[in-house]
Parts: C-alpha cells; sequence; structure tokens
C-alpha cells in the first residue's frame, strides 16, 4: 500500500509552510522523503533546486524529527558539536554555532549536561538547536512542540517566526491547527496520503462561510431574487445566509440594497480552521 | 576528519561513557588475576614432573586464552548488534543520516571504531595475561603477537557479521543469530577434531567447509598454533595422543585461508553497506 498517493505540493523560498494533516495520515513519511530517508516507490520531488535527499543539498537542511533522540552519553554541546562535524563547519565555528544555538533554544546554562539527564521538552528544544545549526536555507519540522509546554510553544513560534524574518524557508509538519494559524503563511491538508486542500490559511478558511445581517426595510418577497446566495434564515430583523461564496458577501449587500433594505450590520461568521479541516477530513470519509 | 572517522572516534567515545570499557577492564583483571594464581601453583607444584608441567603450562595457556577469545568474540557480537537497528529504533540514527553523509560512510565508521576497540582489547589482554604467566611460572608462548592477530580476526569476522544482521534484525535478534553461529562453527570445528581422531570424513569435510562459511574457528585455530610450543607440533607428529583435541593445532592458517577470511570480511562488509543503503528509515 502507498503510503503517500497524488500528493502534489509547491513550498515557495522564505515561507512558512504548514503541512497539517491527523496521526497517520502520511506528513512524516512525506518528509522522509524530502530527506532522503525513505526512498519513494515512484513519482519525483525536488528540495532546494535538486532531487530530494541529494546528500550535497542536506547541507542547506535542519532537521528535527518527531521522534527526537540523540545520543544519550553526550552533553547538549557534543551533540551539537558533533552536527557542525557532520555540517563540515570550520572548527573554530563548532563552539560559538553550538553556544548560539543553546541561546536560541533557551538551553543557556545547560551545555554541559548530559542528554541523558534532558526532559523530552529540553530534547526537543536541542533537537530544534541541532536543526538550526549551519545557517539552513530549509528547515523542517516534525511537530516541533510535541512535547512542550505553554512557554516552550511560544518559544519556537517565536523561532519560526525569527526564521521566516531571516528568509529561511520553513516546513512544518503539525497536527496542531493552533500552531499552523500562528506562524504558517500556507497550509496543505492531507490525509490518508492525499492532498484534501491547499493555500493560505484565509483561502483555506474562507472559501464558504456564513453571513449574519440586520437589514430592515424589504418588501415581501424579498428572498427569491436572493436564493442564489446561499440557504436564507430570517428571524426578526436579522437574516442569514449558510453556506455562501465569501467572495460574494459585497455582492449581496448590494443585491439586498438594489431591493431596497438597509442593511445595518453585516456579520461573517468565518469558519475555524478546525471546522474546516474536520470538513475536510469528514469528506474524505463519505467519499471514502 | 572523514565522516567514517568523526563516527568511528564517537564510537568509541561511547564504549568509554557507557563504561563498557571500564566494566571489561575490571573483569579481565579480575580474570587474569585469577590465572596468575592458578599458573604459580601450576609451575611450583611438587606433585608434577618437569615434563608433565611442560605439558600443563601451555594447554592451561591455550584455555585461558580460548576463554579470552570468546570474550572478544562474544563482546564484538554485543557491542555490533545495537549499533545499527538500535539507533535506527531509537531515532538515533535518522539525524545523523539527514546530515550530508553516506549511509556507508556512517556504517564503515561504526566498524571502525567498533574494531579498534576489538583490536585494543585484544591487545592488551593478550599482553598482559602472558606477562603475568611468563612473572609466575617463566613459561611463554613461542609467538603471542600472531595469535592475538588472528583473535582479533576472528572477533572481527563476527563484528563485521553482526553489524550486517543489524542493518535489517533488531539488536536483540541480531546479536542472538551472530553468537548461535558463532557457536555452531565452533562445535562444527570440534567436531571436525572427532572426525579425524576417528577417521569420520563427512565430520572433517563439514568442519572445513564451515570454517569457510564463517572463518572465527578456523581463525581461532590458527591462534592455537601461534600459542603452542614446538613440542607439541613433534609429539604429535610421532603420533601422542596427549596432543589431540580441539586446543591443538598441527599447522598454521595457510596464507589461502587468510586471504579467504580477507575476502569475508569484505563480502560481508559490502552486503551490510548495501542492506544499509536499501534500508527506509
Amino acid at each position: 500500500m502507498a503510503a503517500l498517493a497524488g500528493l502534489s505540493m509547491t513550498v515557495e523560498r522564505g515561507e512558512v509552510f504548514g503541512f497539517l494533516g491527523p496521526n497517520g495520515s502520511g506528513k512524516t513519511t512525506a518528509v522522509k522523503l524530502l530527506l532522503g530517508l525513505v526512498r519513494p516507490s515512484g513519482g519525483e520531488a525536488m528540495v532546494l533546486g535538486a532531487p530530494a535527499g541529494d546528500r550535497e543539498t542536506r547541507r542547506q537542511i535542519g532537521y528535527l524529527p518527531e521522534l527526537f533522540r540523540y545520543q544519550s552519553w553526550l552533553n547538549a554541546r557534543e551533540v551539537l558539536v558533533l552536527h557542525c562535524r557532520l555540517l563540515r563547519m570550520p572548527r573554530a565555528r563548532w563552539q560559538p554555532a553550538a553556544d548560539e544555538a543553546l541561546h536560541v533554544v533557551g538551553l543557556d546554562g545547560r551545555g554541559d549536561d548530559k542528554v541523558g539527564t534532558f526532559s523530552k521538552g529540553m530534547q526537543q528544544r536541542l533537537g530544534l538547536g541541532v536543526a538550526l545549526l549551519g545557517e539552513p536555507a530549509l528547515v523542517v519540522l516534525d511537530e516541533p512542540t510535541s512535547a512542550l509546554d505553554p512557554v516552550g510553544r511560544h518559544d519556537v513560534r517565536t523561532i519560526i517566526r525569527g526564521l521566516r524574518d531571516s528568509g529561511v524557508t520553513v516546513f512544518l509538519n503539525t497536527h496542531l491547527l493552533e500552531e499552523a494559524e500562528n506562524v504558517c503563511d500556507r497550509v496543505m491538508v492531507i490525509s490518508k496520503g492525499r492532498s484534501l486542500a491547499t493555500g493560505t490559511l484565509a483561502e483555506l478558511k474562507g472559501l464558504r462561510q456564513n453571513v449574519r445581517l440586520r437589514v430592515t426595510g424589504l418588501p415581501a418577497g424579498w428572498w427569491e431574487p436572493l436564493t442564489s446566495f446561499g440557504r436564507w434564515n430570517a428571524a426578526g430583523d436579522w437574516l442569514s445566509v449558510e453556506d455562501m461564496n465569501a467572495g460574494q458577501v459585497p455582492d449581496l449587500v448590494a443585491a439586498i440594497v438594489a431591493l431596497g433594505g438597509r442593511v445595518e450590520a453585516v456579520v461573517p461568521e468565518q469558519q475555524s480552521l478546525e471546522e474546516r479541516f474536520l470538513e475536510l477530513l469528514g469528506e474524505t470519509r463519505e467519499g471514502a | 576528519m572523514s565522516t567514517a572517522l568523526i563516527i568511528a572516534t564517537l564510537t568509541m567515545r561511547e564504549a568509554v561513557r557507557r563504561r563498557l570499557v571500564a566494566a571489561l577492564a575490571v573483569i579481565t583483571l579480575g580474570m587474569v588475576a585469577l590465572s596468575s594464581w592458578g599458573f604459580y601453583k601450576l609451575s611450583h607444584s611438587s606433585s608434577l614432573t618437569s615434563g608433565e608441567k611442560g605439558l600443563a603450562l601451555p594447554e592451561s595457556f591455550i584455555l585461558f586464552m580460548f576463554m579470552f577469545s570468546f570474550v572478544v568474540a562474544l563482546s564484538a557480537s554485543a557491542i555490533a548488534s545495537p549499533a545499527v537497528s538500535g539507533e535506527i529504533d531509537s531515532g538515533v540514527l535518522q539525524t545523523v543520516l539527514a546530515r550530508p553523509v553516506r549511509r556507508g560512510e556512517v556504517l564503515l565508521g561504526k566498524w571502525l571504531g567498533l574494531a579498534a576497540l576489538l583490536a585494543a582489547y585484544t591487545a592488551a589482554v593478550t599482553g598482559l595475561q602472558v606477562a603475568i604467566v611468563y612473572l609466575v611460572s617463566g613459561y611463554a608462548p613461542p609467538n603471542p603477537a600472531a595469535a592475538a592477530a588472528l583473535m582479533f580476526g576472528e572477533g572481527t569476522v563476527l563484528l563485521t557479521l553482526v553489524l550486517l544482521l543489524s542493518t535489517r534484525l533488531s539488536a536483540l535478534a541480531a546479536g542472538v543469530v551472530g553468537v548461535a553461529l558463532f557457536g555452531a562453527a565452533w562445535l562444527v570445528g570440534v567436531a571436525g577434531t572427532l572426525g579425524v581422531a576417528f577417521r569420520v570424513h563427512s565430520l572433517h569435510t563439514a568442519a572445513v567447509i564451515s570454517q569457510y562459511l564463517l572463518p572465527t574457528n578456523g581463525l581461532w585455530n590458527g591462534a592455537i598454533y601461534y600459542l603452542e610450543p614446538s613440542s607439541f607440533i613433534t609429539q604429535a607428529a610421532a603420533g601422542s595422543p596427549s596432543t589431540e583435541g580441539p586446543f591443538f593445532a598441527s599447522a598454521g592458517p595457510s596464507w589461502q585461508y587468510l586471504t579467504w577470511a580477507v575476502i569475508w570480511l569484505l563480502l560481508v562488509g559490502i552486503l551490510g553497506l548495501v542492506s544499509l543503503e536499501r534500508r527506509e528509515l
């Protein structure tokens, strides 16, 4: 059985791209394909202008795996130095780069402690530090806050925004919608190895929406010319249109005004990402 | 420094940090101390003739070295079995292989690091044992350096095999299979000496074949040859039964056999590289 099928995506340089999907949807497999840890049975992927898994290109990629484990018998600084060496950084840069990474991920003062004594959250911070070494052009983070407390999550999001500000592309695997909403420029929702939707969060959330309006002065039989906008409900002065195309709100207001109505309030009820996410997953379940 | 050397030094550092080196050192010193007591008693015994001592001291020495060859081989299996699969299961290897490194370089580095540990241990234990026995009894085997080299070869064969197994099997399974094959090869070798003694040629043939399939016992037999005094060889040639058995070798390893052992190591090593290269992580 193919873990991924018909998955096609483009991530622009310098953007934070969220790869969203429920557990077992193929997110980690996709990331491992990009890094050459697993090989595709078919298809094509290019990363930073080279075929996915290209050894030299991996020099420009930082990776925090979902299963983050580092040599427990080394201390944090030694783990970072090991990765500096594997990255072929000049020796003079090893210690400064390790110190900088420790500082960025909030492990100041813990550099000489054995990784085996670290909590899971601290190990995940260390993993993020490892991923940031060597000024990568692309940072791949697989569920980077899975072991972190709220403070840690906030720190990671700040780091991700900082990466974007310095032009680094971030590929963020997550099933945390809040995380995607907080930091991602664009997202793709996948399920069972297939892409369900892709776009900016506004696009993804706002394709269909409900709108509530407070209107007075409408003539009898007003709804007949307006039925094409969506499903109508009326309660006193408040009208609501369900499941309408988000781009049509100005047209709807213009049509009401043309009928002689006075529009006193327009309240768009945008779907939350979670609602949209569940809706997308629901569609695939029904389709399956 | 090349990736292989970075990984090799990392592997050696792991053995030190995880106290493998310290544990081996303590247990080995204990065994050597025990043997020094035994060799002292043997060499100073008034109930043995000098002829009997000339037989008992070398035989005991070979037996002790047999025990150490077992320690070398089992240590090789124990340290190689988690080296790949254990690190894949924990996720440590993925973080290394996501870097601009070849999988082959990482595997070679692990092999180099583990082989260096085996070499250091074999050299240390042989040197220590030879020195202690010489001090307490005045006996010295004819060529302990050659014997140590062959014991190292024996350990390296098992190390390479288990490293190959570790690219596919779990750490536990790789270690168990490695030890079982090592034990089987030794037993078939013993059966071969019985085959010679009782003129059952098929047993002897099976032993020869097994020495080529897994060269651990063949190399250990070579080590025996370099540990036994020349008097053993002449006595055996004269038909003395006292020197026969699994702890006697009538000849050293041929250069053809040593060449085969090197080819075997290369073949199994390449198989390991291909296996890891194709493994999905």
